[in-house]
């Protein structure tokens, strides 16, 4: 018979064991290399890669997906594209862009990689009833010329083919068994790349080696991407070892970083601007002259020196990471007497008659927008604009950014960041400036939407190029929908056994060569 | 036998009352606060007229009580409904558009996301209140039999340091040097129940002062009755008057504290504790459901909280009254 004394003891043990068990589990663990990657945004429910617009799947479908081509992004250097599931390309005419595609790959359930799973997708992702569309230049015929080579034309849709030139590095690749069936493409993704998916338990998504990789087995066996929406989390999930990587850190909490020995920080310009978007199509930002004087009273300096590390000074309406940019001479500069002439010139001397403005910012989503904020509204208000600053959490932020049904959208000027996975520049200048869309400043300006057709209707690269610097940024610094304020650094954090990781500037890691020593 | 049955059915009549004015107000606060649920589910470059279809198609741009008797009328059968944000897989979704995102199918359902984090949750406040009460006891007993000395005024020290410290502080500041620093105790998510000791001493911290002058106060005034002189006179020993007696007396401001101001700081604490430690338990679920207007979740969630407030202040006032008889609730 077990006294309730022994019965006792023996619980206790058994708690103990259990506790100590617990504790050596990760341990032992080791044996299997893992990272455990903490990301700041959650995936869908939704595999597609076309169905959403989400960052933080984005990022967890480069581990999965290939591209055509591959885009380093490198800070300081001119884009350019190298071979991945493309091992050449070529622009056949204004219309017709030719990619040669690499022989021998496999699709994680092990179909053949080929022409028509090239054709499936582009066709699939750049359908305008697509929810990532807007990613897209517009429409595409793919023609299979044999099993390893596809046209691309765009010789429909009036628009030259060059336009997918960077978005070839952005794309991810399907099966085109998959596209045929939805309901099988939106449960799994299915790509051909280093790490394949495993599974998905709640916040927590696995991956594993692809030991049939064409770029060779990854030496990571495992992959944990788990959503961990707090950066102090994070941060100190990095620092006890439970994370090998931390992503979208604070700058202070990137600084504190310095003096850890078993953590190594990383600090990388993004393909990210922050901006103050004026509504333009509501008073009195409707008048450019307005929205060029509180581009005048403005003094970014006072914003970059709050900011330290967190931003790049630039003067251009996309970021350094992207095709055509360049700092704009007649970018709108920190200029009391010029605000002034232009705000008596619109009829409102010293401010005397505007209407009180809203401005809405964030906190808890980018950093220090909040006291940014704060320095932009005593700026304005020191030119005489009377303008009251809304501070939002992320959802309701994120509702009131946007145009609503009936085309207006809450307050006068909102702060956003615009973050996308390629160098492609319209990426960012036609969701944000082209009246077809205009999703947040409600411009809707003949002259501007004029000069970005032109540039993506331009032939070559190098004409396109020209045509960037030379009328699409000039044109939009006179008109400003927009301000630019920087180009935002993103700040990540790895275990210092990590080693040859990549960090692409809109987020997403390239693990494939890594390892954990 | 009839005064328990009389009991019952009278609190449980009161307490559904409450659950559902509580439910009632959080559905219309939801609503009215800013922060549409759509924009999320759908993702920022939704066209406002697809936005505002789904809205309609989900009843969302219903009058707000026309909302509620629906969703009153699905919770009468049992269906709490799916979230709005978390896939049938259980993962924190982003905003995504299909065809047939919002088949239901493709969405967790409420009840199955809570029975999933609830063990969490419980194993978590379950040991804060061992700790709690571990420290608390002693130091409460020994305070209460020593009033006015270095014991009670030990005892309020501590609670009045306890009391300051802010949890989240204290989460932070406890990750980083016991974890991060010391290595004697892992945190950051759950892979095993060393990962619970840790944001359990930070709750049993908020706790303990709420418990050390609860039992200070009740054993100190206790001693002070006439029953224990009168108890001393006709010959029992001090120290079997305070154990057989006192201690006896003192439980009922005790599971007052327990039930009323314990369980209600508990479960305010847990959900912020859970979100800095990333514990995957109801608070964790709630407070990413917030951040996501994931409606479905913060109202099973919210109602839930208040049916275990509800419950254990029933449970709690019965226990009293069957200690002691005069107590009328």
């Amino acid at each position: 018979m077990i006294t309730r004394r022994e019965l006792l003891a023996s619980a206790g043990a058994a708690v103990a064991v259990a506790g100590l068990a617990s504790i050596a589990g990760p341990a032992a663990a080791q044996a299997k290399k893992t990272v455990v990657l903490a990301s700041m945004g959650p995936v869908t429910g939704n595999w597609d890669p076309t169905s959403h617009t989400t960052l933080g799947q984005s990022n967890f479908e480069k581990f999965v997906f290939s591209h055509l081509t591959r885009c380093q992004m490198e800070e300081g250097k001119v884009p350019e594209l190298e071979p991945d599931l493309a091992v050449s390309w070529q622009l056949i005419d204004a219309n017709t862009l030719e990619f040669k595609l690499r022989d021998g790959v496999k699709f994680h359930d092990g179909k053949d990689f080929g022409a028509e799973d090239v054709k499936a997708t582009m066709e699939y992702a750049s359908n305008p009833e697509r929810p990532a569309a807007s990613f897209y230049p517009g429409r595409v015929d793919v023609e299979v010329v044999d099993r390893l080579t596809v046209r691309l034309s765009t010789a429909k849709y009036g628009y030259p083919a060059s336009a997918y030139w960077f978005i070839s590095s952005f794309l991810p690749i399907l099966s085109a068994k998959d596209v045929a069936d939805p309901a099988t493409l939106q449960k799994r993704p299915n790509g051909t790349n280093a790490f394949k998916y495993v599974e998905t338990v709640g916040d927590r998504s696995m991956l594993a080696a692809n030991d049939a990789y064409y770029g060779g087995r990854p030496k990571i066996d495992e992959i944990v991407y788990a959503y961990v929406p707090d950066a102090n989390t994070r941060l100190l999930g990095l620092m006890n070892g439970e994370y090998q990587i931390a992503e979208r850190l604070e700058p202070e909490q990137y600084a504190t970083l310095a003096g850890n020995d078993a953590i190594v920080g990383h600090r990388g310009l993004s393909t990210e601007n922050k901006y103050l978007h004026f509504r333009c199509n509501k008073a009195p930002f409707d008048d450019p002259r307005i929205r060029l004087a509180a581009c005048h009273a403005i003094d970014r300096e006072q914003i970059l020196m709050l900011m330290g590390d967190a931003a790049s000074a630039t003067s251009c309406f996309i970021s350094p990471m992207k095709f055509g940019f360049k700092d704009i001479e007649t970018y709108p500069k920190y200029d009391p007497e010029e605000c002034q002439r232009l705000l008596a010139e619109a009829g409102f001397p010293n401010g005397e008659g505007l209407p009180p403005l809203e401005y809405i910012t964030s906190i808890g989503f980018y950093p220090k927008t909040k006291e940014y904020g704060e320095i932009i509204t005593a700026m304005m208000a020191e030119q005489g604009f009377n303008v009251q600053l809304t501070v939002l959490e992320p959802a309701a932020w994120e509702q009131a950014i946007y145009r609503a049904a009936d085309g207006q959208g809450q307050g006068h000027m909102c702060d956003v960041g615009w973050m996308t996975g390629s160098p492609e520049p319209d990426l960012v200048l036609r969701p944000n400036w082209h009246s077809k869309a205009a999703l947040i400043t409600g411009v809707n300006d003949p002259e501007i939407d004029a000069v970005l057709d032109e540039e993506r209707g331009a032939a070559t690269p190098e004409e396109r190029l020209k045509i960037l610097q030379e009328k699409v940024f000039p044109l939009m610094a006179q008109k400003s929908p927009s301000f630019s304020l920087f180009s935002a650094v993103n700040f990540h954090g790895a275990a210092k056994g990590l080693q040859g990781a990549y960090y692409f500037p809109n987020g997403p890691i390239d693990l494939s060569k890594a390892d954990l020593v | 036998m009839l005064f328990a049955l009389d009991f019952f059915m009278r609190r449980i009549a009161q307490g559904l009352i409450i659950v559902l004015l509580v439910a009632l107000l959080i559905f219309t606060l939801l609503r009215v606060v800013p922060g549409d649920p759509v924009r999320i589910m759908l993702g920022p470059m939704v066209s406002p007229s697809v936005a505002e279809q789904t809205a309609k198609e989900m009843g969302l741009r219903d009058p707000v009580l026309v909302q509620f008797g629906r969703y009153v009328g699905q919770i009468a059968q049992g269906d709490f409904g799916r979230s709005f944000v978390r896939s049938a897989q259980g993962a924190s979704t982003g905003g995504t558009r299909a065809a047939d995102t919002f088949n239901a199918a493709n969405r967790a359902s409420v009840i199955g996301l809570i029975a999933t984090a609830v063990p969490y949750s419980l194993l978590l406040a379950g040991l804060a209140f061992v700790f709690a009460l571990a420290l608390a006891v002693p130091i409460g007993i020994y305070a209460g039999l020593r009033s006015g000395k270095w014991p009670d005024r030990f005892a309020l020290y501590l609670s009045s340091i306890f009391v300051s410290l802010p949890n989240i502080w204290l989460a932070l500041v406890l990750i980083f040097l016991v974890s991060a620093k010391a290595g004697w105790l892992p945190a950051i998510g759950y892979k095993g129940f060393s990962y619970a000791i840790l944001p359990a001493i930070v709750l049993a911290v908020e706790l303990a002062p709420v418990f050390i002058r609860s039992i200070a106060v009740s054993v100190s005034g206790n001693l002070m009755e006439a029953y224990v002189s009168v108890g001393q006179i006709r010959g029992l020993s001090r120290s079997r008057m305070i154990v057989f007696h006192v201690f006896r007396n003192s439980l009922i401001p005790l599971l007052n504290t327990l039930g009323i101001q314990a369980v209600g700081v508990l479960l305010g604490s847990l959900f912020l504790i859970e979100y800095v430690f990333n514990f995957p338990g109801v608070g964790l679920l709630m407070i990413n459901a917030v951040f996501q207007r994931d409606f479905p979740i913060i109202q099973a969630i919210s109602i839930l909280a208040c049916v275990v407030l509800v419950v254990v202040n029933i449970l709690v006032d019965f226990a009293a009254t069957t200690i002691d008889r005069r107590l009328q609730y």
